[in-house]
C-alpha cells in the first residue's frame, strides 16, 4: 500500500528522466541520415555504434577536450568556493541573527530572481561595459588606472556571473539546514567551556554539513550545464565551458552524435560527484546521530 | 603521452569496433549531388510529387505557413499580403538549416513557404520535402538577377527562386578604424578584446583561408582545413578573439570595433545605434578581388503545402521589386533583384555612402566565391577543426 505513494514519483523519474536519458544515449549511439545528414537515433541497443562515444572519450582524455574540461572543472569550483565565502555567512546570518527579519531578509536576497534571468544579465553586460557604470566607478574610486575589459574573454567574469546566477541555490537549502540546529546544543557547547568560536567550529559547522553538501550539489550540478551564462559575458575561446561544446554540437552542425556523447559523459561525471554526495551525507548523517 | 594514459586511450579506441552494424549507414560519401558553379545541376524529379497544373485560383481562407528565421521577412508584407487573399499568415521560426529540416520532417507538419539556403536545396529535392514550382505563376522571377534565374545548385529553378544576397566581410567603427582595411582588420591588436568572428564553422574557417590567399574555401583535404584552424587559433591569443552574429548591434554600440560579418548586419546595425550617433561611425569592408564570399538565400514551396497556390503567389509577391524594397526596409538584407543597386540604396537613403559596399551586385557575386555543400566526411572535419578552435586550442 505505502509504495503505491512512490508510483508518482517513480513514473515521473521514468517519464522525465530514464527516457530522454535513454533518447540522448540513442542519438549517441546511433547514426547518420545519408541524405539529410541529420541524427537518426538507434533504439535497439544491439546496434548500437560507439564510435563518436569513443572519439569524444579520447579528446577528453587526451585531447581538446581534455582542457575544457579542466577548465569547467576549475571555474566551478572557484564559483562553488565563492558561493561559500559568500552565501554561508549569509545564512548563517540570517537564521542565527535576523530575529524577526529574518522573512524580509530572506524576500530580499531572492528579490533579483523575481526578473527575467536574461533581462537580469543583459542589464549587467550594460553595467561591465568599458565605459560602464562598474568602470566608472573603480575609476574614480582609483582601483585600477584603466577600464577592466569585463566582457572581453575574462574568466572573473565568467566564474562571477556562474556565482551571480546560482547563489539563492546555495543559500535557501544551506538556511534551511542552520535554521533547524538546536540552539540548545550551541548553549551546551558553551556551557562546557567552548568559545563562540569554538561552538562554530565543533557544533554548527558539523551539524550543517549535510546541508552544505546539498546546497553545494543543487549549485555545482547546473553549473556545469549551464552555457548561456558564458555566452552572453564572454563568447570566447579562451572560456570555453564544457556545456558550450554541449551547445555547439547539438544546436548547429551535423555531429549531433558527439553532442549527445558529451552529454552522457558530463552525466557520467555528475553522477560520480552525485555518489560522492550521496556517500558523504550519509556520513554525516551518521556522525550526527 | 605518458604510458597509462597511451593504454587507456588505445582501450577507448579499441570501443570503436564495438557495436553491430545495420545496413543503410551512411559511409561519409553525399547522398546529394554536390553541385558547383562551373558544374551545376538539375535536381531530381519525382512521380509522385508533381507540380501543380497551370491556371488555378489561389486558396482561401485559412492559415497560410511559413517557415523561416526569425525577422527574416517583414511582417507588413506578410500581412498585407494575408489581407488581400483572405488568408492569415503564421510564421514559424527555425535558427539553423538542420532545425528547419527537422520541423519539415516531422510526421503531420505542414508548410506553404520555406526560406531555405542553397546549399540545403538539394538535400530537400531527394529526400523529397520540396514541390517543383510551376513557373507559370512566377512571372517576376525575371526581375532576379540573370544569373540566379536558373542557378547552378537548382538549375531551371525547379524547387527554388532567390530570395536575399548578402556578402560576408569585415564591418568596423569608421570612427574608430581609419587604415589597414582588409581581413587583417581582425588580426591587428589594436583593436584585441573588441574583435568578432561570425560564429559559424565554414564562414569562420573560410575567412582564415581567404585571409592568407587561400581560395579552396570548400577543400575536402583535411590537412588544408586543419591549416586554416591553425591560422584561426593565432586570433586567441592575439586578439582574445569572440564569436557572435548580432554584429548589428555589437559594433552599433561599440562593444565590436571589427566584427567579421554578413553586409546585412552592418545595414541594420543603422537601426541600433544608440540615440544621438550618426550612422557615419558604421562601416563595411569587403575585398575588390575574387577573395570574398557571397551568399543567396532562397525560397521554396515545402511537398507539404496545404496551399501551394498561393504560396506559389506570396513567392511572386516577394520578387516584385517595390515590395522587395519594402521587405528590405525590414530585414536589412537585400534582394537580388536587378532594380536594387548601390546607388538607388543611397540615393534612397536606405544605405550611407560609407556602406555602399555592403550592397552586392551581379558583378561582386560573379567574383567572389561561395560557401557550397560538401560531403559529410569533410563536413565533420570542417565541423571539428572549428569546434577545436571554439574550446580554444
Amino acid at each position: 500500500m505505502w509504495a503505491l505513494f512512490a508510483a508518482p514519483g517513480t513514473l515521473w523519474l521514468v517519464l522525465l528522466f530514464a527516457v530522454p536519458f535513454y533518447a540522448v544515449a540513442a542519438v549517441a549511439f546511433g547514426y547518420t541520415d545519408p541524405v539529410f545528414n541529420a541524427p537518426v537515433p538507434e533504439w535497439d541497443p544491439r546496434y548500437w555504434d560507439f564510435t563518436a562515444f569513443s572519439e569524444i572519450l579520447t579528446r577528453s582524455v587526451a585531447g581538446d577536450l581534455r582542457p575544457v574540461f579542466l577548465r569547467t572543472l576549475l571555474y566551478v569550483a572557484l564559483a562553488l568556493g565563492l558561493c561559500v565565502a559568500i552565501g554561508y555567512p549569509v545564512a548563517y546570518y540570517v537564521s542565527r541573527h535576523a530575529g524577526r527579519h529574518r522573512a524580509l531578509l530572506l524576500g530580499l536576497i531572492l528579490a533579483p530572481w523575481w526578473v527575467n534571468y536574461l533581462t537580469r544579465m543583459l542589464a549587467w553586460l550594460n553595467l561591465l561595459q568599458d565605459d560602464g557604470y562598474v568602470n566608472d566607478l573603480l575609476l574614480f574610486t582609483r582601483i585600477v588606472d584603466e577600464p577592466v575589459r569585463w566582457l572581453s574573454g575574462n574568466p572573473v567574469t565568467v566564474v562571477l556571473a556562474l556565482v551571480y546566477g546560482y547563489i539563492p541555490f546555495f543559500i535557501v537549502p544551506l538556511f534551511s539546514t542552520l535554521d533547524r540546529i538546536d540552539p540548545l546544543l550551541l548553549e551546551a557547547a558553551r556551557d562546557l567551556g567552548c568559545s563562540g568560536r569554538g561552538a562554530f567550529w565543533h557544533v554548527t559547522l558539523p551539524l550543517s554539513r549535510p546541508g552544505l553538501l546539498t546546497a553545494s550539489a543543487i549549485t555545482a550540478l547546473p553549473m556545469f550545464g549551464d552555457y548561456y551564462t558564458n555566452t552572453l559575458v564572454s563568447g570566447s575561446p579562451t572560456t570555453t565551458m564544457i556545456a558550450n561544446q554541449i551547445e555547439f554540437y547539438l544546436l548547429g552542425g551535423t555531429r549531433k552524435e558527439l553532442g549527445a556523447s558529451l552529454v552522457l559523459l558530463l552525466s557520467a561525471l555528475l553522477m560520480m560527484l552525485m555518489v560522492y554526495y550521496l556517500i558523504s551525507n550519509r556520513r554525516a548523517e551518521e556522525e550526527m546521530s | 603521452m605518458d604510458r597509462r594514459r597511451f593504454l587507456l586511450v588505445s582501450a577507448l579506441a579499441a570501443t570503436a569496433a564495438c557495436g553491430g552494424e545495420r545496413p543503410g549507414r551512411s559511409t561519409g560519401s553525399s547522398a546529394v549531388p554536390l553541385t558547383r558553379t562551373d558544374s551545376p545541376g538539375a535536381l531530381p524529379l519525382h512521380d509522385d510529387i508533381p507540380q501543380i497544373a497551370d491556371g488555378l485560383s489561389p486558396e482561401s481562407g485559412g492559415v497560410l505557413k511559413i517557415l523561416n528565421y526569425p525577422e527574416y521577412v517583414s511582417p507588413d508584407v506578410l500581412k498585407a499580403f494575408g489581407k488581400t487573399h483572405g488568408v492569415e499568415v503564421e510564421v514559424t521560426t527555425f535558427n539553423t538549416m538542420e532545425d528547419a529540416i527537422s520541423k519539415l520532417r516531422t510526421p503531420g507538419a505542414s508548410f506553404d513557404v520555406w526560406f531555405p539556403t542553397p546549399d540545403v536545396i538539394g538535400k530537400a529535392a531527394v529526400g523529397k520535402l520540396l514541390q517543383p514550382l510551376n513557373k507559370t505563376y512566377l512571372g517576376n522571377l525575371a526581375n532576379a538577377w540573370p544569373q540566379l534565374q536558373s542557378p547552378f545548385y537548382d538549375e531551371g529553378s525547379r524547387y527554388s527562386v532567390p530570395y536575399c544576397a548578402y556578402t560576408s566581410g569585415v564591418g568596423y567603427r569608421a570612427d574608430e578604424v581609419t587604415a589597414g582595411f582588409g581581413y587583417g582588420l581582425l588580426w591587428d591588436p589594436a583593436y584585441k578584446g573588441k574583435a568578432y568572428l561570425i560564429d559559424d564553422h565554414r564562414e569562420g574557417l573560410a575567412l582564415a583561408m581567404l585571409k592568407n590567399g587561400s581560395r579552396e574555401i570548400n577543400t575536402e583535404d583535411p590537412a588544408k582545413i586543419r591549416q586554416a584552424g591553425t591560422w584561426l587559433s593565432e586570433l586567441v591569443p592575439l586578439m582574445n578573439i569572440k564569436t557572435g552574429i548580432a554584429a548589428y548591434q555589437l559594433v552599433a554600440e561599440g562593444q565590436a570595433t571589427v566584427h567579421h560579418c554578413w553586409s546585412g548586419d552592418m545595414i541594420n546595425a543603422q537601426s541600433y545605434l544608440p540615440k544621438g550617433v550618426d550612422a557615419d561611425v558604421l562601416g563595411y569592408w569587403y575585398p575588390s578581388d575574387d577573395l570574398g564570399v557571397v551568399g543567396t538565400d532562397s525560397l521554396a514551396v515545402p511537398a507539404s503545402a496545404t496551399k501551394p497556390v498561393l504560396a506559389h503567389l506570396l513567392l511572386n509577391h516577394l520578387l516584385d521589386p517595390a515590395v522587395a524594397q519594402e521587405n528590405f526596409s525590414f530585414t536589412g538584407y537585400q534582394p537580388a533583384l536587378s532594380a536594387i543597386t548601390p546607388e538607388k540604396m543611397v540615393t534612397d537613403e536606405f544605405v550611407t555612402e560609407a556602406l555602399k559596399s555592403a550592397i552586392v551586385t551581379p558583378d561582386v557575386y560573379a567574383r567572389s566565391r561561395q560557401i557550397f555543400q560538401i560531403s559529410p566526411a569533410a563536413e565533420a572535419v570542417w565541423l571539428d577543426t572549428w569546434s577545436r578552435f571554439k574550446a580554444g586550442q
